[in-house]
């Protein structure tokens, strides 16, 4: 991979007592849909927010399109990538259009107008994601899918050429889970968009993504394609549990506990 | 208990014998008298001993490890760290019947300050207790239901004191809490009430261990998590009730108590509730023993209740880095969603013409010996330069604490956060007090520079926690209330000393506009109005902050800049309101609060919403406060938190989920 978006070298995390990554080097492509999968306590969440500059690295560096991510501006930053809690936060009394107009910010600033690319990229970020039939509701009165669409939208309005999300179909049903996920995909193959998203389901991340990183323990357990991944001998590697591979009649594969 | 307690508690426990021998030998060096006391053969020393200072040593273990367990167990059911027996109304409730009973029917005391003090705290505890039913006890709605009926209760207090025109220095000393005892009969009182309390605490400790999952995870595990809490609560009232009646208002054991034995490795609920009394047994035992130590053998120098707030303060801010993880006030949906205004500039319309009405009625009408009176043009002009600048004063610091509020409010994504409660006003009290004593006969400015100064220092110590970007927004009220608490300590314990300089004090204290002039109003009204054009330019801040530190950084605020900003914008509007109204007034919690209730959603109506109210309250207060108790003018603090809180306490009782 010569075009790798972030360029991870040595990374280390440490919080007090512990550390909670062990020196990784790892290139993740762009354009790509790229799911950051590995049992709990794996770190994966941990890498993400390093990636998102939520959470500061103690050793290493990190770079975001040639550039180490700590030589960014905050709002420089924003507009390139665009990062989504695990936990989105209530929003207290406040309207879908007007969440989604937050994303926003980097562009306009404090005190800058909000002006027609603004309005814009609010609209167009709400069609995409399918909720301006609640534009004036109010986001704490949606369903949990609806919801999760509305911040969807506000991520796709800060027009960030990067998304990051934190386990986004954790608490949603199956057919939501599938939205959401074929949103996801839908953004970066027809916009060109590079998305690393933390998963807890191996199948779902096999199904949808194009390139798959493993954590395990804190460290790298393997990078690759779907494929790659799909086999039992990686699988158990990464979960340390005896895995079976079922082949499905189109030739997708699915994995089961063995 | 945790190996961290075994070693630490025993040398306290011996400092505070040393300290107690101390007093006593002092007392009397030798020839202690035998059990048991008889009064008729002992001499004055003896009996000195026997009847003052040993109960004095008993009732402070006694009432420390009421504290202790009252606290704890609040903590616990609240799940709320800052929750302490003061969060639920309590001492206030005792104290506004104390006060009531003294001056308007003495004979009510016959029997004792126990039975007045008594329905007192239980009334307001059940008022406060009628709020939480109806939201299954829910902890946000409990403190803030409690912070008001303590704050309506101990406003009427002092009006009702200041309107006869008369002062009690005993209550006065009674608010601090002095340990002063004559004889066995509190130390008996209190014991039993403990011991039957203790049985309670470890009949509940199960339950809470439970309860500690959640409401919703407890009954999950088929508990009634509403009679669970009811009981105790029950058993922390009649703990803080009982201290209150007895010894006054103590505060800060039943807060500090449950914390530092967390922070001794008290894990779970059991050991909580167990070290809790014990830490404030011991607690309130080192405070009296250096109360008594200060005092020397002439007498009480201040009372110790006052002490332990000036040691509990900066506890409390030293113990803030190591306090483990805790629910978070306001992750359990208190109020249900708010509603929202669908054209709030209409609202605001309105409220901007109400506030200016309220003025112009205001000056015209007047109250003389005989009666009412509405002013004919004459004297209206005659009025009108004496009037107006009070009511533009107290107009522009009411809104200045309402925007210091909402911005604090919406910076922290907490409904309890305020200037009161964020130590602003409690600095900025400290430096009056201090400027009272360091300068001799200091003018209105110097004073107002000491003011400003003090409410500086104290937001450099809080902005130092806010400034970390990992600090929740919890701890940051956490340190707030430690100076608040310690700021108020220190004022008590100057008030207790009765010189010239604290009648100075309690005056500015409970705030009056009455010598404001046409300049000094004219600085407030446009140091207002500069905080209002600020706050409305970072309205992108105030909209994005309430979501979290992790969206704002997400789109790319300048996390601690705006902090810094936004904390420093809230303690400039606060020291230049202080200064005129006193720390007393409560608008900066109300106002924000209210102006989100009736609707004002977005950031920016919020804030003028709330500027608005804010500044109506104070204006209806200053003519309340002229009117009500004349020809003598009642505090326009305590009246703005008179008219606000029973507003609040109304509308929390209505709303439903």
């Amino acid at each position: 991979m010569t075009d790798a978006l972030f360029r991870i070298r040595g990374l280390c995390v440490d919080v007090p007592g512990r550390r909670l990554i062990h020196g990784i080097d790892l290139d993740l492509p762009g354009r790509q849909m790229v799911a950051l999968i590995g049992h709990n306590g794996s770190s994966k969440s941990t890498l993400l927010k390093v990636l998102a500059r939520q959470i500061a690295h103690s050793a290493g560096s990190v770079a975001f399109a040639g550039r180490a991510i700590t030589d960014y501006s905050a709002r420089d930053y924003a507009r390139r990538l665009a990062f989504m809690p695990q936990t989105t936060p209530p929003a207290e009394g406040m309207t879908v259009r007007e969440l989604v107009a937050l994303g926003r910010y980097p562009w306009h600033g404090a005190l800058g107008r909000f002006g027609p690319d603004d309005h814009a990229a609010v609209d167009g970020a709400m069609a995409e994601c399918g909720v301006v039939a609640f534009a004036d509701q109010l986001v704490d009165t949606l369903s949990g899918g609806e919801r999760q669409r509305c911040w969807l939208a506000m991520m796709v309005a800060q027009q960030a050429g990067t998304l990051l999300l934190d386990e986004p179909i954790s608490a949603l049903d199956i057919a939501h889970q599938v939205e959401v996920l074929s949103l996801v995909r839908r953004m970066c193959h027809d916009q060109g968009r590079t998305a690393i998203v933390v998963l807890h389901e191996v199948n779902m991340a096999a199904r949808f993504c194009d390139h798959v990183v493993a954590m395990k323990a804190g460290r790298l357990a393997l990078q690759g394609s779907p494929d790659e991944l799909m086999r039992p001998e990686a699988l158990e590697h990464v979960y340390g549990l005896p895995m079976q591979v079922l082949l499905r009649g189109d030739g997708g594969r699915v994995a089961v506990p063995a | 208990m945790t190996r961290r307690a075994i070693f630490t508690l025993p040398v306290v426990a011996v400092l505070a014998l040393c300290l107690w021998l101390l007093a006593a030998f002092r007392l009397l060096p030798g020839d202690w008298p035998a059990w048991p006391f008889d009064p008729g053969t002992m001499s004055v020393p003896q009996i000195l001993l026997a009847f003052g200072l040993m109960p004095r040593g008993a009732i402070a273990l006694v009432a420390g490890a009421a504290l202790g367990l009252s606290g704890a167990l609040l903590q616990a059911v609240l799940r709320n760290p800052v929750a302490d027996p003061t969060t639920l109304g309590i001492s206030g409730g005792a104290q506004l019947a104390l006060v009531a009973a003294t001056i308007l029917s003495p004979g009510l005391l016959e029997h004792g300050r126990w039975p007045v003090a008594l329905v007192g705290a239980g009334l307001a505890a059940g008022l406060v207790m009628a709020i939480g039913a109806r939201r299954a006890f829910a902890p946000v709605t409990m403190v803030i239901a409690g912070m008001m009926v303590a704050m309506t209760a101990s406003a009427i207090a002092t009006a009702i004191t200041l309107s006869r025109g008369k002062y009690l220095l005993s209550l006065v000393i009674w608010n601090g809490g002095s340990l002063v005892q004559q004889d066995w009969s509190g130390v008996r009182v209190l014991a039993a009430v403990l011991g039957c309390a203790g049985i309670g605490a470890a009949l509940l400790a199960r339950p809470l261990r439970v309860l500690s999952l959640g409401a919703v995870g407890a009954q999950g595990l088929g508990m009634n998590v509403a009679a669970m809490r009811l009981a105790a609560v029950v058993v922390a009232v009649v703990l803080a009730a009982a201290v209150s009646a007895e010894l006054g208002l103590i505060g800060f054991v039943g807060l500090a108590a449950p914390a530092l034995a967390r922070s001794m490795g008290a894990r779970t609920m059991a050991q909580v509730l167990a070290l809790s009394p014990m830490i404030g047994a011991l607690v309130l035992s080192v405070c009296d023993g250096m109360v008594m130590a200060l005092a020397g053998a002439t007498g009480e120098m201040f009372p110790t209740g006052a002490l332990t707030g000036l040691i509990g303060g900066p506890l409390l801010i030293w113990l803030l880095p190591r306090l483990r993880g805790s629910t978070p006030p306001g992750t359990e949906a208190g109020e249900g969603p708010g509603v929202r205004l669908a054209h709030p500039g209409r609202v605001l319309a309105g409220l901007a013409a109400l506030a200016l009405a309220a003025a112009l009625v205001l000056v015209w009408v007047g109250r003389l010996p005989g009666g009412w009176a509405v002013l004919d043009w004459d004297s209206f002009r005659a009025f009108l330069p004496l009037r107006l600048p009070r009511l533009v004063a107290a107009g522009a610091a009411g809104a200045a604490l309402a925007l210091a509020g909402a911005v604090l409010q919406r910076l922290t994504a907490n409904p309890l956060a305020s200037p009161e409660v964020l130590g602003v006003s409690g600095g900025a009290s400290m430096g009056y007090a201090a400027t009272l004593y360091l300068v001799t006969a200091p003018g209105q400015a110097v004073l107002g520079l000491g003011t400003m100064l003090g409410g500086m220092a104290a937001l450099v110590l809080v902005a130092n926690y806010a400034r970390r970007r990992d600090m929740p927004a919890e701890r940051v009220l956490l340190a707030g209330v430690a100076v608040s608490a310690m700021a108020a300590a220190l004022l008590s314990a100057i008030m207790a000393t009765g010189s010239a300089q604290s009648w100075q004090v309690l005056a500015w204290l409970s705030g009056s506009s009455s010598t404001i002039g046409a300049a000094q109003a004219g600085t407030l009204a446009a140091m207002a109005l500069g905080v209002l054009v600020a706050a409305l330019l970072v309205r992108r801040w105030l909209q994005v902050l309430p979501l979290g530190a992790e969206v704002a950084a997400g789109v790319g605020l300048p996390l601690v800049g705006a902090r810094l900003g936004l904390i420093a914008l809230a303690g400039i509007a606060t020291g230049a309101a202080t200064v005129l109204i006193g720390p007393l007034s409560f608008v900066g919690l109300m106002a924000p609060h209210l102006a989100r209730r009736i609707g004002l959603a977005r950031a920016q109506d919020h804030v003028l919403g709330a500027a608005l109210i804010g500044a109506i309250l104070m204006i209806a207060a200053d003519f309340g406060a002229r009117m009500a108790g004349f020809p003598y003018e009642l505090p326009l603090g305590l009246f703005a938190s008179l008219l606000g809180a029973p507003w609040l306490i109304w509308l929390m009782m209505r709303m439903r989920r």
